[in-house]
């Protein structure tokens, strides 16, 4: 692939170490295909899987594509051997992405290994099933991670963590709040190593979600230096973003003191004074504006900083002092105390990220602590100084004092790389200080004779800067240019040292830049680089001079006396020089005409006159341009000159002059210090953004200082309290055992299908450990719905017994609108209550007026089990009439090919029913009148039960793509059976058939708060009607049974138990769902849903889609 | 050079390619460049003994954290394979990939212990070596969860049991220094480490302490040690990993002395340069110092090089380094060296001035002084054998000419 490179492994070397590859897999790796892999992967030994994986791998890592032996591979990971496992996930993860419909036959053995006895086992198959990236496993992900969370095992947890990332990556929106509740789990794990893992699932999937953080937020500070390194340095992170977003920034703090500054000028400047006197070091303005800006920039980001300031003249937002906490409150006090031991880490990303909170936390005095360690860290690999010390360039920048007494640390070896040498030069230059001068500058001067002249160059553009900073000192700093240049010029001749003409140029640049400090006190220095012109030869530099001496021509007394001297000797060698000089010498010959008095002024013309003469035939057009131009704009200055007295007093001339003046002699205004050019983007310390200089994408600053709401802030002080209830007594032990408790249970589910029932109620009972008095009597199972009626309140029982008697419509769905009758009793208007939910097809905005509506009826079709029914409601809103509306299926042709090609033998997981057409065709709405709406039976074929089916509806001769969304809840069908039968049916679907999530339900308390007035309404039938009303609504169920709780309570709802049956419209496999209430009547309940069901994935997406509706609030009740 | 791990989002092939296009188009700047922001990706690189190992990210993400982490890799690699270099990569190819899907995970650090990782994938070794070849098959792959990952203390092989029980502790220090042009010593420091091989059957809990803490400039630390009692006693309380560590790396700063002296003296004239370098014992630290070495760069303006010296051997390498190993300084005689050096063609005089670098290695002594005063074990009942070493060598120890 790279044969340069494979040319660097000497032959010789291969000879000697020939001997040494005996026994590796060296053989594999150099010829991979001289055996046939095929047999070897079907061979019943495990060594020679090995061995073909091995080859296979040994492919990989040279860059083929050897996908093709994927499902050869894919039969080997139901491998008892751990190795050929390891080598068949290596692969699988590979090509998963590519091939996924045979990575799905690997699904089953995955969910097989999640219930093995060897933890090691089940973190690998949960890694690589995480790994495989498959929308359609999604939801098997999260039931193994959410089981996986609660493994007894660190490292499976731990694994479980990692996992979360891959599943939100996925991009599935019904299942984010799903992946947040695990994530706020592990975050509250009690071991630190999945702390860690957590805290870097949590800014993959919500960084935002504060709430999760401010729960635990002592907690997590407090284990912080237990956890591992690299959980570590996202944790540290996470918990200053919460800070800050929660409390605002710290009082105390150099950033609230930058930022600041303009509002509590005085105060501040006092302080600022103290603290200067103590470093012995003078802050300029330009430095703590520096400052402010770089912490604008943490919490605003660079590029929306930088646009505010442009428009409105850089003013600070106004701050509120509620925006600003002190050092002394509790929750910044831990961070920082948690932190700082972290700044020992032997992990140099570690200790940069916990000087990065200081940094930014911190009071003034204690910042100081982070400046040893990350000096310290500068010894570490060369990598992570080059890191550090950009991190360190900008402190240094905003806070000069506090690496000023540290400049020997950036003295330079000559084992540094440039860049890191110019980074240490920089650092330098702006942390020098008049007592530290002196030593710095003495260092200088070794690097000038440093062999890299590019380093040499860099050092003489610093020494100007710090000469530019510190103004006692440019005396000396320009003496030590001086004799540089005057040095310098023995090996100007020389070509081959092209790195000379860069430290003169350099040279000259730096004096310029000093000059122009104070130009009449260096009078002389102009007058000794002039004097040097002919000795320098570099072309640059040349001209810099030149322009120097058309800058300050009328500077001091001798200059003004040697310029006709100088002139004459430049426009004498005008022809030889570079166009850069050239330019500078048709300038400085204009600028000194402009000035100069007395009798000199004949020679200047006549030098004048000879350099434009020559510069108008010169070859270069720059060259010719110029010098018409400033003939042009001289022409009325010579002529008013020329004619001495006569008609000088012309406006027209008058005014020329002055533009020229304003032109050539404007310049010199322009002495102002400038500040070094510094890249003016800042980005938080340790942030790849930084390093880079531009927002890599995912770049967030800082949170907006307290931009949490206080209703986060209270349910902090209050976990708080009970945290430290909880953890006195568990910290470790107890809660160990509670989880390896729940795993049992959990395990012998998930593990295999003889899986005793005893286990079901337990895990459906999970969370109501306390003794409540609670009979639960479907628990009893002799007792049948006769038995509870008597236990019911005479009113609700009433309602109970008339339900038979109502009528129902269609008999095949008889009992769930038996139920839905029996709602009608209590309330009263059945019309609007169980009227499904209605969907938009085609919004009248983007039809044209046309407005189409649906909703899944609960009919089933009698053409075919595949098929769908909906109900299609199509109106016209426009004011002309609408011809031809139809709706068909346009991909049915396309798509048919395309993922035709499943192989038969995949599991019976997927099956796509491409090679019909998804829709039976519609009946075509001729003509629709203004107002006037139509209503259509649709039949669809839908190809998975979660991916929308893109149709096109044509109206008036025009097309628009609409897209259908199915709704797992109309898949089924309603099967009416007993309770005894669901009980059998549930019992044969133990284990990996059953998954169980819970949400919380509030639906009641609306109905209950209207039915207030009537006490003799029973809670606990509002809380079933609700509950029965929104499941039939939602979903084409059909209800079994409701079991009631008998509680002393009478406010507790915990217990209740809805039980729904349906099956599978596509193959009627039965489908059971059974809701669990838990919680008090008047609050919102915890509503735990189990569903079984053969069919794994369609199961899980059935009870994602039944949980997603009961969360939700209905609206329709209002 | 191919070997390649794919986690996370994936990664096309292509960004290798267009790395060492980059890199051979440019060698010297962007060799050293840790941080390359592609086209498309955000690269990050370490150099180790010739191995590039490359990391990309296109997302923000602490850049120090994937540095540390190549490092990491590197150091377990190096352990592994006994070395690093091409032929070693090639040859373990399988145990490369475990390793790395070990140790990483969707982008995340999984699994970084050495102790831990060398129980999940068995180092290769000659065991192994010989036994795959008599048996045609050997797993290197463990089959069981080490113990250590569940415990408190996740760096710690579980359980090991020795036969004898043993410590052994070194000081190793480098001194940098840097004298400059003058013969001023402008900066002089201790970089050390206290590095540990425990061999200590169960779960051993022990404590450090120094002399002289107080000189101790700053500190960084193994996880292992405890942050509480260093911070209020300055003791080093910790469990140690099995095997070989650095329990601390410390810094002392602002020394006085070094121990020898390197005198380089350059004079040039008429296009020739005069070059002697002295070097001799300035503080005798008591103890031999030796492998002596004194290095530098001839600037690139020079054209030929004679050199001579009155002890030791001189090397001029073809990248004009010239290379002066003396070994062991003598009682009797201050070791010299001295040539002369022709310039380029019209170059009057030497205008660049060469670095030497000094090298030099003494035994016995810490020569900042730290030293220890105990080492305690707790929870351990038995006897154990605790040794004693200190090492003194050369850093960045910069004579400027």
């Amino acid at each position: 692939m790279f044969p340069q490179f494979g040319a660097t492994a000497e032959s010789l070397t291969k000879a000697s170490t020939a001997v040494l590859r005996i026994g590796t897999d060296a053989h594999l790796y150099d010829d991979p295909e001289d055996v046939n892999i095929a047999p070897l992967l079907d061979s019943k030994f495990d060594s020679e899987k090995c061995e073909a994986l091995k080859r296979l791998l040994a492919l990989i890592a040279q860059g083929f594509d050897v996908s093709n032996f994927f499902p050869q591979v894919v039969k080997n990971v139901a491998s008892q051997s751990l190795e050929v496992k390891k080598l068949v996930y290596l692969y699988l993860l590979h090509y998963a992405e590519k091939r996924p419909n045979e990575a799905l036959l690997s699904i089953n053995c995955f969910q097989k290994d999640l219930g093995d006895t060897n933890p090691l086992v089940r973190a690998w198959a949960l890694r690589a099933m995480a790994g495989i990236r498959l929308h359609v496993i999604a939801p098997l992900v999260i039931v193994a991670v959410q089981k996986c969370a609660r493994d007894p095992s660190v490292y499976v947890r731990k694994c479980a963590a990692n996992a979360l990332p891959k599943l939100h990556d996925l991009r599935m929106e019904e299942h984010a709040s799903a992946i947040e509740e695990i994530v706020g789990l592990l975050l509250n794990d009690h071991s630190p190593g999945v702390v860690g893992a957590a805290a870097s699932a949590f800014t993959s999937v919500c960084p935002n979600n504060f709430s999760l953080i401010g729960r635990n937020y002592k907690r997590l500070c407090e284990i912080l230096p237990d956890v591992e390194e690299w959980g570590q340095i996202i944790l540290i992170g996470i918990l200053l973003r919460y800070v800050i977003a929660r409390l605002g920034l710290v009082k105390e703090s150099i950033m609230f003191s930058l930022f600041n500054k303009d509002i509590e000028n005085l105060e501040e400047d006092e302080s600022y004074i103290t603290s200067n006197e103590e470093a012995g070091y003078a802050i300029d303005n330009n430095v703590s504006e520096l400052g402010n800006m770089i912490f604008q920039c943490y919490i605003e980001g660079p590029d929306e900083y930088l646009s505010r300031s442009s428009s409105t003249n850089r003013v600070a937002p106004k701050l509120d002092v509620s925006q600003f906490t002190s050092c002394s409150n509790e929750v910044v006090k831990i961070l920082l105390q948690c932190t700082s031991p972290l700044l020992w880490s032997n992990n140099s990303a570690v200790v940069l990220a916990a000087a990065g909170v200081h940094w930014i936390m911190a009071s003034k005095e204690h910042v100081k602590r982070i400046v040893k360690p990350l000096l310290f860290v500068l010894r570490s690999s060369s990598a992570s100084r080059y890191v550090v010390l950009c991190n360190i360039q900008v402190f240094a920048k905003a806070m000069p004092s506090l690496f000023a007494p540290h400049y020997q640390d950036f003295f330079i070896c000559s084992s540094d790389s440039y860049q890191i040498k110019a980074l240490k030069l920089d650092i330098l230059s702006s942390i020098v200080t008049d007592s530290s001068i002196s030593f710095i500058y003495k260092e200088f001067q070794d690097y000038i004779r440093d062999p890299d002249r590019r380093f040499a160059a860099d050092t003489v553009a610093a020494i100007g800067l710090c000469a530019q900073r510190l103004p006692k000192m440019a005396t000396s700093c320009l003496e030590g240019l001086l004799t540089l240049v005057g040095q310098e010029f023995f090996c100007g001749e020389i070509r081959s040292l092209d790195g000379e003409e860069g430290v003169l140029v350099q040279a000259i640049i730096s004096i310029k830049s000093i000059i122009k400090l104070e130009p009449p006190s260096y009078e002389k220095v102009i007058i000794q680089l002039v004097r040097s012109l002919d000795k320098i030869k570099v072309p640059a530099a040349r001209a810099m001079i030149i322009w120097m001496l058309g800058e300050y021509c009328s500077l001091g007394e001798i200059i003004p006396r040697m310029l006709s001297t100088v002139l004459k000797y430049l426009a004498w060698s005008f022809t030889s020089e570079a166009l850069e000089a050239k330019l500078q010498i048709l300038n400085t010959t204009a600028k000194v005409l402009l000035c100069i008095k007395g009798e000199d002024i004949l020679t200047m013309r006549k030098i004048w006159s000879y350099v434009i003469e020559l510069a108008e035939c010169d070859l270069k057009y720059d060259i010719r341009d110029r010098a018409r131009f400033l003939k042009k704009l001289l022409s009325s200055n010579l002529e008013s000159q020329h004619g001495e007295e006569e008609n000088s007093e012309s406006q027209k001339r008058d005014q020329s002059y002055i533009l020229a003046e304003c032109i050539l002699g404007g310049q010199t205004k322009a002495v102002t210090v400038q500040s070094e050019p510094i890249d003016f983007r800042f980005y938080l310390p340790g942030s790849l953004s930084q390093l880079v200089f531009h927002a890599a994408p995912g770049y967030e600053p800082l949170p907006k200082p307290c931009s949490l709401p206080y209703t986060d802030l209270d349910q902090y002080d209050g976990a708080t309290k009970s945290d430290s209830d909880e953890e006195d007594p568990g910290t470790s032990g107890s809660l160990d055992e509670e989880s390896a408790s729940n795993y049992s249970s959990e395990q012998s589910i998930t593990g295999s299908g003889n899986a005793s029932d005893s286990d079901e109620s337990v895990s459906g009972n999970e969370g109501e450990d306390n003794a409540k008095p609670l009979i639960q009597i479907s628990d009893t199972s002799n007792v049948c719905d006769t038995g509870f009626r008597d236990l019911m309140s005479t009113k609700s029982l009433e309602s109970w017994l008339d339900e038979p008697t109502r009528s129902s419509k269609g008999s095949e769905i008889k009992q769930s609108q038996i139920r839905s009758s029996s709602a009608r009793i209590t309330i009263g208007n059945i019309g609007s209550r169980v009227k499904p939910k209605c969907y938009t097809l085609l919004d009248p905005a983007n039809g044209n007026g046309l407005r189409v509506n649906y909703s899944f009826s609960s009919e089933t079709s009698s053409i075919s089990s595949h098929l769908v029914c909906l109900e299609v409601l199509f109106e016209n809103c426009s004011l002309e009439p609408m011809f031809d509306i139809v709706l068909i299926d346009e991909d049915y042709s396309k798509s048919s090919d395309s993922t035709n090609q499943t192989s038969p033998t995949t599991e019976n997981t997927l099956k796509f029913h491409v090679d019909k057409p998804a829709l039976i065709s519609m009946e075509e709405i001729p003509s629709l009148e203004p107002g006037q709406t139509a209503k259509r039976t649709l039949l669809v074929r839908f190809h998975h039960h979660l991916l929308p089916l893109k149709l096109a509806l044509f109206c008036n001769d025009k097309k628009f793509p609409v897209k259908l969304r199915p709704d797992i809840g109309y898949f089924v069908k309603p099967l009416p059976i007993s309770i005894e039968d669901f009980r059998d049916k549930e019992s044969r679907l133990p284990g990996m058939f059953e998954y169980v999530r819970s949400c919380t339900f509030t639906d009641h308390i609306l109905e209950l708060n209207k039915g207030s007035n009537s006490l003799t309404e029973d809670k606990f039938l509002v809380i079933c009607e609700t509950i029965a009303l929104k499941m039939l609504s939602n979903a084409n169920l059909s209800l079994v049974s409701v079991d009631m709780p008998v509680a002393a309570n009478l406010d507790d709802a915990s217990g209740l138990c809805l039980r729904f049956s349906s099956e599978i419209l596509s193959n009627s496999m039965p489908c059971l769902i059974t809701v669990t209430v838990e919680g008090k009547c008047s609050d919102p309940l915890i509503v735990s849903v189990k569903v079984n069901c053969e069919e794994t994935v369609f199961g899980l997406n059935l009870l994602n889609r039944v949980v997603n509706f009961l969360v939700e609030p209905s609206v329709t009740q209002l | 050079m191919l070997e390649k791990q794919l986690s996370g989002h994936r990664v096309d092939r292509s960004i290798c390619a267009w790395f060492w296009d980059k890199a051979i188009s440019q060698p010297d700047s962007f060799k050293q460049q840790p941080v390359i922001a592609s086209p498309t990706h955000y690269l990050f690189q370490v150099l180790r003994e010739g191995i590039t190992f490359l990391a990309c990210t296109q997302v923000e993400m602490p850049p120090l954290m994937a540095i540390e982490f190549l490092c990491r890799v590197a150091d377990v690699l190096n352990d592994y394979l006994g070395g690093l270099n091409e032929d070693l990569i090639k040859d373990n190819f399988v145990i490369v990939y475990e390793l790395l899907d070990e140790m990483i995970d969707n982008g995340f650090p999984l699994t970084t212990e050495l102790n831990i990782l060398q129980e999940m994938i068995a180092p290769p070794n000659i065991v192994s070596k010989v036994l795959s070849v008599v048996t045609g098959s050997s797993s290197n792959v463990s089959d069981s969860l080490p113990g250590a990952t569940a415990s408190l203390v996740p760096w710690r092989t579980a359980d090991p049991k020795y036969a004898n029980n043993e410590i052994y502790v070194d000081l190793v220090e480098e001194m940098d220094a840097t004298i400059n042009r003058d013969g001023v010593l402008v900066k002089c420091e201790i970089n050390g480490e206290v590095q540990v091989n425990s061999h200590i059957t169960g779960l051993p809990d022990l404590t450090l302490s120094f002399k002289n803490p107080s000189i101790l400039d700053d500190v960084r630390f193994h996880p292992c040690v405890r942050y509480r009692p260093w911070e209020s006693d300055q003791i080093l309380s910790f469990v140690p990993p099995d095997g070989q560590f650095k329990l601390m790396s410390y810094r002392v700063r602002k020394l006085k002395n070094t121990p020898i002296y390197v005198k380089p003296q350059l004079t040039s004239e008429g296009g020739t340069c005069r070059l002697s370098v002295l070097v001799g014992i300035r503080n005798d630290p008591g103890k031999t110092i030796d492998s002596v070495t004194v290095e530098f760069q001839l600037p690139s303006c020079i054209l030929s090089a004679d050199l001579t010296s009155n002890h030791g051997v001189v090397n001029i390498l073809g990248n004009k380094t010239c290379s002066w190993s003396i070994g062991r300084i003598p009682k009797d005689k201050a070791p010299s060296m001295s040539g002369t050096l022709v310039l380029e063609t019209g170059l009057e005089r030497l205008h660049v001035f060469p670095t030497f670098q000094v090298g030099f290695r003494i035994m016995g002594v810490a020569l900042s002084g730290l030293q220890i005063d105990k080492l305690d074990l707790k929870t351990v009942p038995y006897r154990f054998y605790k040794g004693f070493r200190a090492l003194t060598r050369a850093g960045e120890f910069e004579v400027r000419s």
